[in-house]
């Protein structure tokens, strides 16, 4: 029997979870659906830049804030409809990030990750100043109240997304080169690798779904504002998915975003009445994780089984005879 | 005459005010293993820095098969032909050894399935195939020493330099490496080695360089170089036993 290829794998799990919507139709259990997809499209994307490249990227929010922002103008101040929208503010979002990249990934170390904290903070100060984004009021959106539309959107552009990943970082050299970059970027250079390439295309790679996921979440939510799509919970949780998932593999982030927001969605359900709580949980977490399970949920599993593999492929080594 | 790998043509380079390397000309020609000496601090891994793309040079030119190729950046001097490996070895430590291989590879084939085999080529040369699903921070440094000569190699190089690849291994694993030097040389490639074990660089060099504060004092073949004043000088000092031996 032939094995079946991860990618149609990865499309039968889509399309299975695409079945969802059509037997679990309560609205509140369809928003809850949406938004998971949404959390495990900007885990797995940040995960692309962080585990896989090595590059902390405080600004996910960035592309987020402006997909949602683009998508925004585009439908309110220019009557675009919502599929081209969301498409702009995916090519918005990539834009920004070539354009943030450019000069902070040219160089090593912390210069990216302080970057992209200050753009971030900087796109949500001008969003907070300026008329045509309604400043600190936001923007109201049309609203278009089908749960389940939005639902499979989101389910589409997250399988999309995740199934892009995995072809790009599992099956093609590219996620081996940047990781090569994160292992060693002076050595990948010995290799014929030019990291600071390699590393933009990695970051608008991540940038452009993620504007697209903004740009479903203004039209799903219907209301935007510069703190919910450009405040630092947007990185912030994403940041926390990742790592507690496990970074550097696909489906880590994808496990750490769907506990995480169980976890979350229990928490604002039951314990609303303790706010300041989630934070300094948000914080304990990801210090527990790095603390206890520096690989993730995903990459301790996987670690223990490859682990095991080099044990026995240990003992069978012990018994050749050493030239 | 036969066919000329690398030509350096009085190539300094310099930090602030202190001449690493000073005014260095040579040329390797193909097929040929180039020993590169000196005291400690005499400039050799800098020159490698500057003729592997990773410093750039104050003064002079460098050309590679007859192309000026000075000031390009690392990985364009890779694609052209530069195979290099590092004193302090550098292994993708989270990566498995294929992978190390794999990845290097790609700048040939970058096809899966041809890289794929390529790697494989590469770990039976090396001797890692049995080591291939092994971390790469799980090898000895016999072992990342071998790595890092098999990463170079999967790049298919013209000219390879060896940093030290031998210093630090026992007699018996420095024997399997010098092994190892003498068949690359023989699939053709030009090497261009620094090593401190003067038994191994005298018995595979078939010329030798000799660098003192960046300066080039001696070239030649193994056994003029190693009567040279100058050569037992810089490594002896001035006025010892030897030197004034060699002048008597």
């Amino acid at each position: 029997m032939r094995k079946i290829p991860a990618w149609l794998w990865i499309l039968l799990t889509v399309g299975a979870t695409g079945l969802v919507p059509v037997v679990m139709t309560d609205a509140f259990f369809l928003r809850l659906f949406t938004e998971a997809l949404m959390w495990i499209g900007l885990a797995i994307t940040w995960d692309l830049v962080a585990g896989y490249t090595g590059y902390l990227n405080f600004g996910h929010g960035v592309s987020f804030g402006i997909g949602a922002y683009t998508a925004a103008l585009l439908i309110m101040r220019a009557g675009w409809p919502f599929g081209p929208a969301a498409v702009a503010g995916g090519v918005a979002a990539g834009l920004m990030a070539l354009i943030a990249g450019w000069p902070t990934l040219r160089l090593r170390g912390a210069y990216f990750a302080i970057g992209t904290w200050a753009l971030n903070r900087a796109i949500m100060q001008l969003a907070l100043v300026l008329n045509f984004t309604g400043g600190p009021d936001g923007m109201r959106l049309p609203p278009f109240l089908d749960p389940k539309f939005f639902a499979w959107v989101m389910l589409g552009v997250v399988g999309a997304t995740f199934l892009t990943l995995w072809l790009f970082l599992e099956e093609a050299p590219f996620g081996l080169k940047l990781k090569a970059i994160r292992e060693d970027e002076l050595g990948s250079l010995a290799i014929g690798i030019n990291p600071a390439k390699l590393k933009l295309q990695a970051y608008v790679l991540s940038a452009v779904p993620v504007g697209v996921i903004g740009s479903v979440y203004a039209y799903w939510i219907t209301f935007i504002d510069p703190v919910s799509t450009l405040g630092d919970l947007i990185t912030d949780q994403a940041v926390v998915m990742a790592i507690f998932g496990g970074l550097g593999t696909l489906i880590g982030p994808v496990i750490g975003a769907i506990l995480f927001f169980a976890f979350k969605t229990y928490f604002w359900a039951y314990l609303s009445d303790y706010q300041v709580l989630y934070l300094i949980i948000l914080g304990l977490a990801i210090a527990a994780t790095v603390f206890f399970l520096p690989d993730g949920f995903w990459g301790t599993v996987a670690r223990r089984q490859e682990g095991r593999r080099a044990l026995q492929k240990g003992m069978a080594l012990a018994q050749l005879p050493e030239k | 005459m036969s066919e000329q790998v690398l030509k350096l043509d009085s190539v300094s380079v310099a930090f602030g005010g202190l001449m690493a390397v000073d005014a260095v000309s040579f040329q390797v020609a193909a097929g040929e293993i180039l020993g590169l000496i000196g005291p400690n601090g005499a400039g050799k891994t800098t020159l490698f820095n500057a003729v592997s793309g990773y410093y750039k040079p104050t003064r002079g030119r460098i050309s590679l098969l007859g192309q000026d190729v000075t000031g390009h950046a690392p990985y364009e001097l890779a694609a052209k032909g530069v195979g290099r490996t590092f004193q302090v070895v550098k292994p993708f430590s989270g990566l498995s050894v294929l992978e190390n291989i794999l990845v290097a590879s790609y700048l040939r084939y970058p096809r899966q399935a041809e890289a794929r085999h390529k790697a494989q080529e590469v770990l039976k040369f090396t001797g890692l195939a049995e080591r291939a699903d092994m971390p790469a921070a799980g090898l000895t440094l016999a072992g990342r020493k071998r790595l890092e000569m098999g990463k170079a190699l999967a790049l298919e190089p013209k000219l390879l330099l060896l940093d030290e690849v031998v210093a630090g291994l026992n007699p018996t694993e420095g024997d399997q490496t010098v092994d190892l030097i003498l068949k690359i040389r023989e699939s053709g490639v030009t090497i261009l080695i620094v090593e401190h074990i003067m038994r191994v660089i005298m018995r595979i060099s078939s010329r030798i360089i000799v660098l003192n504060y960046g300066q080039m004092i001696a070239q030649g073949r193994p056994e003029e170089v190693a009567q040279d004043r100058r050569v037992i000088e810089a490594y002896l000092g001035e006025g010892s036993q030897a030197a004034n031996g060699s002048t008597a």
